[in-house]
């Protein structure tokens, strides 16, 4: 079928989608069963030329569009995703220049308390996902979503069980290789019968077996078609106290990104979290060798189709300058931890005031390992540290007051590109909402970050305004003083109706890593239009 | 493929037994670590309202939505009874900071994970912050996004609906 027919498909069903939504009456009720429900989502730009754009594409628009519809009927549910790159928004998918559109994900689902089967594409994840997880992430441009089966059941009480096989989608088409997996979990309460105990503990284990044909000369027994991945974790929670670990390792598995290494990938995570009245502290400790794990061995990037998930821990910052210096997971080899800490000063004590005062901080350390393959051997070479702390208080009916401060360190010759060396940043910000009438508030941010390497300093601000309700407007600005005298200035207004919003803004794209959920990809500069539009609906 | 797909279609409108609920039993996880069905969730509320609000620890306009909601919890839950749930979509990056960052909030309502965001996409959900209000297992009110004050709409859709 050609893009045009489906178009027009899709279109034809687009239209009839109003008619489903809004006509309750008791005529379509009584004979549309079930629920339909979707979501479409349009990103996209208009390019125009500027000093700051290296190359502007030829055609000057890019749009994303993202359709999905579902269909539910008691134990039953279907769905598709249509996706439309018109062509892709720059710096998302490179290799898709042409425009294309398809649907990409089906699936159908059968679901009981105990039991539940779905086939065609679905997201699954295992334990923390070092090993297997697939998942949609739209900003990034991830969609790994495995196209076979997918079986979760309970066959005992206290035991949770997980089977899939398929092969796992790669832009508009599937990977050559095939991935198992099975993942069981016991919950141990229900295995001893003490489910009303203070103390819960939980045992895990999982296998992921990746199979793609050797089809490079030499033999092929040296290099292995099948690649075995094994993890075990554990959970116990004590009330106020938790703790949970998991260990992982992949069989060898040469590939391009990791330099056909044959060794064996390992990694070993724990969390540990304490929480009392208004306080709460956490703290990650991970360690990993060699744990790239991708579908194809002859992928050049990590965030296509990979097999597993592997996030920089560190504290995902909503600042602007914050987001210069952003840490991407050293697959190679890395160890390091994080810890924060969370607090209220109740309303009413000295430090608290009349309205309370929140307080958070976060430490973050990575370094490389000091032997190969040892994940217990702690390296010279630091990759980055973050250290930061953050004050909100409200100081009065209307006005509410934020204070940042933050210093990193970046390893920008390992994180990036070898010949940028490595950043020392200080960072300072201020905040404040000030909400004047109802719906009516004004929010502003205030930034300066200090360097004498890289780039040297920048300087931010943001201010957003809702004088009326459903529109908002925003203007921004984040500026590099120290060399390029760049402005990366945004202004835009966007507008919601229910689940529907519709936002437009016009500005600078600073060109450098776009990170979402810990995971990252390389933006190029840009400059003009963008819009965006998301709606859920459903009958 | 095509005509398999079809098939499934017919088979879904011509089935006969109707289920309580159009909602599939997608697991959530609570702080303790316990599993939580939303299917089960929405039928036992009936019709007393269900506001979900997705949410996540990195998301600026969501901290702000249930800061403020949290401030006049109490105050809303005296006037008309509704439970209200924030369901987190921190994903394995931020999850296990979840449980310490409400305790430090000191936020007075229900937190559940959807870590795998099964539960976002069951409802169609793209972006957060999102509020959904459920009652007699159908949903009832939507809104995406978040501006200072808008938590007054949503108390008053709670009031009136």
């Amino acid at each position: 079928m050609k893009t045009a027919q489906r178009l027009r498909i899709i279109l034809s069903f687009l239209s009839a989608l109003p008619t489903i939504s809004y006509a309750q009456g008791q005529a379509v009720e009584k004979y549309i069963k079930g629920r339909f429900n979707g979501s479409f989502e349009t990103y996209s730009q208009y390019y125009l030329k500027n000093k700051i754009v290296t190359e502007l594409p030829q055609d000057r628009v890019g749009s994303n569009n993202f359709l999905k519809l579902d269909y539910n009927y008691g134990k039953f549910t279907a769905g598709v995703q249509f996706e439309g790159y018109l062509p892709a928004v720059l710096g998302f998918y490179p290799f898709v220049l042409e425009p294309k559109s398809k649907i990409v994900n089906k699936y159908f689902k059968y679901t009981t308390d105990k039991f539940s089967v779905q086939v065609g594409d679905f997201y699954e994840q295992f334990g923390n996902g070092m090993i297997l997880r697939s998942y949609e992430n739209r900003q990034i441009g991830i969609n790994n979503a495995i196209e076979g089966a997918n079986i979760h059941a309970e066959p005992l009480p206290f035991v949770k069980l997980k089977a899939l096989y398929g092969r796992t989608r790669r832009f508009f088409d599937y990977t050559n290789t095939l991935v198992r997996g099975t993942d069981v979990e016991f919950d141990i309460n229900k295995m001893v019968k003490k489910e009303d105990s203070k103390v819960s503990a939980t045992l895990g284990g999982s296998y992921v077996g990746k199979y793609q044909a050797f089809s490079g000369g030499g033999s092929s027994d040296d290099f292995p078609s099948t690649v075995h991945a094994y993890a075990a974790r554990m959970s116990l929670n004590a009330g106020d106290f938790n703790i949970e670990s998991e260990y992982v390792q992949k069989d060898r598995d040469p590939h391009l990104l990791n330099n056909q290494s044959f060794d064996q990938g390992r990694a070993f995570q724990v969390d540990a979290a304490y929480t009392k009245n208004n306080f709460g502290i956490s703290a990650t400790f991970r360690s990993l060798y060699n744990m790239d794990f991708t579908n194809d061995r002859d992928e050049e990037f990590a965030t296509i189709a990979p097999v597993n998930f592997i996030p920089a821990l560190t504290k995902q910052h909503d600042y602007l300058t914050s987001n210069i210096f952003v840490y991407a997971p050293q697959f190679r080899g890395e160890t390091g931890f994080q810890t924060d800490i969370y607090y209220t000063f109740k309303p009413g004590t000295p430090l608290g005031g009349k309205y309370g005062t929140k307080l958070s901080s976060n430490f973050s350390l990575y370094s490389g390992l000091n032997k190969n393959k040892d994940i217990f051997s702690l390296g010279r070479e630091r990759f980055y540290r973050d250290a930061n702390i953050e004050m909100k208080k409200k100081l009065s009916k209307s006005f509410e007051l934020t204070v940042g401060l933050q210093q990193i360190f970046y390893n920008a010759s390992v994180i990036q590109k070898p010949e940028l060396g490595l950043v020392d940043a200080y960072i300072a910000g201020v905040g404040g909402l000030y909400k004047w009438a109802p719906k009516k508030s004004v929010r502003f941010k205030a930034e300066h970050l200090y360097s004498k390497e890289n780039e040297g300093s920048w300087v931010s601000m943001l201010t957003e305004f809702s004088f009326s309700s459903p529109f908002m407007f925003f203007v921004s600005d984040l500026y590099n003083y120290g060399t390029t005298n760049i402005h990366y200035y945004n202004v835009g207004s966007s507008v919601t109706k229910n689940s529907t919003r519709f936002s437009m803004s016009y500005g600078k794209q600073r060109p450098g890593l776009l990170c979402v959920g810990g995971i990252c990809r390389f933006v190029p500069a840009s400059y003009g239009f963008t819009a965006t539009l998301t709606t859920t609906f459903s009958n | 493929m095509k005509k398999t797909t079809a098939t499934l279609f017919l088979f879904l409108f011509f089935l006969t037994s109707r289920a309580q609920s159009d909602f599939s039993s997608v697991k959530l996880k609570n702080m303790s670590g316990k599993t939580v069905d939303f299917s089960d969730l929405v039928n036992q509320s009936k019709d007393t309202m269900v506001v979900l609000s997705f949410w996540a620890t990195w998301c600026v306009p969501c901290l702000t939505e249930l800061d403020n909601i949290n401030e006049v919890y109490d105050q809303k839950q005296a006037l008309k009874p509704f439970k209200f749930i924030g369901i987190s979509i921190d994903d394995t990056r931020t999850a296990k900071r979840v449980k310490p960052f409400i305790a430090g909030k000191g936020w007075k309502f229900d937190v559940l994970m959807d870590t795998n965001s099964d539960l976002k996409r069951e409802l169609n959900i793209t972006d957060v912050p999102h509020v959904v209000i459920m009652k007699n297992g159908k949903i009832v009110y939507q809104h995406t996004g978040y501006i200072a004050g808008e938590e007054d709409n949503l108390f008053e859709a709670i009031l009136t609906l």
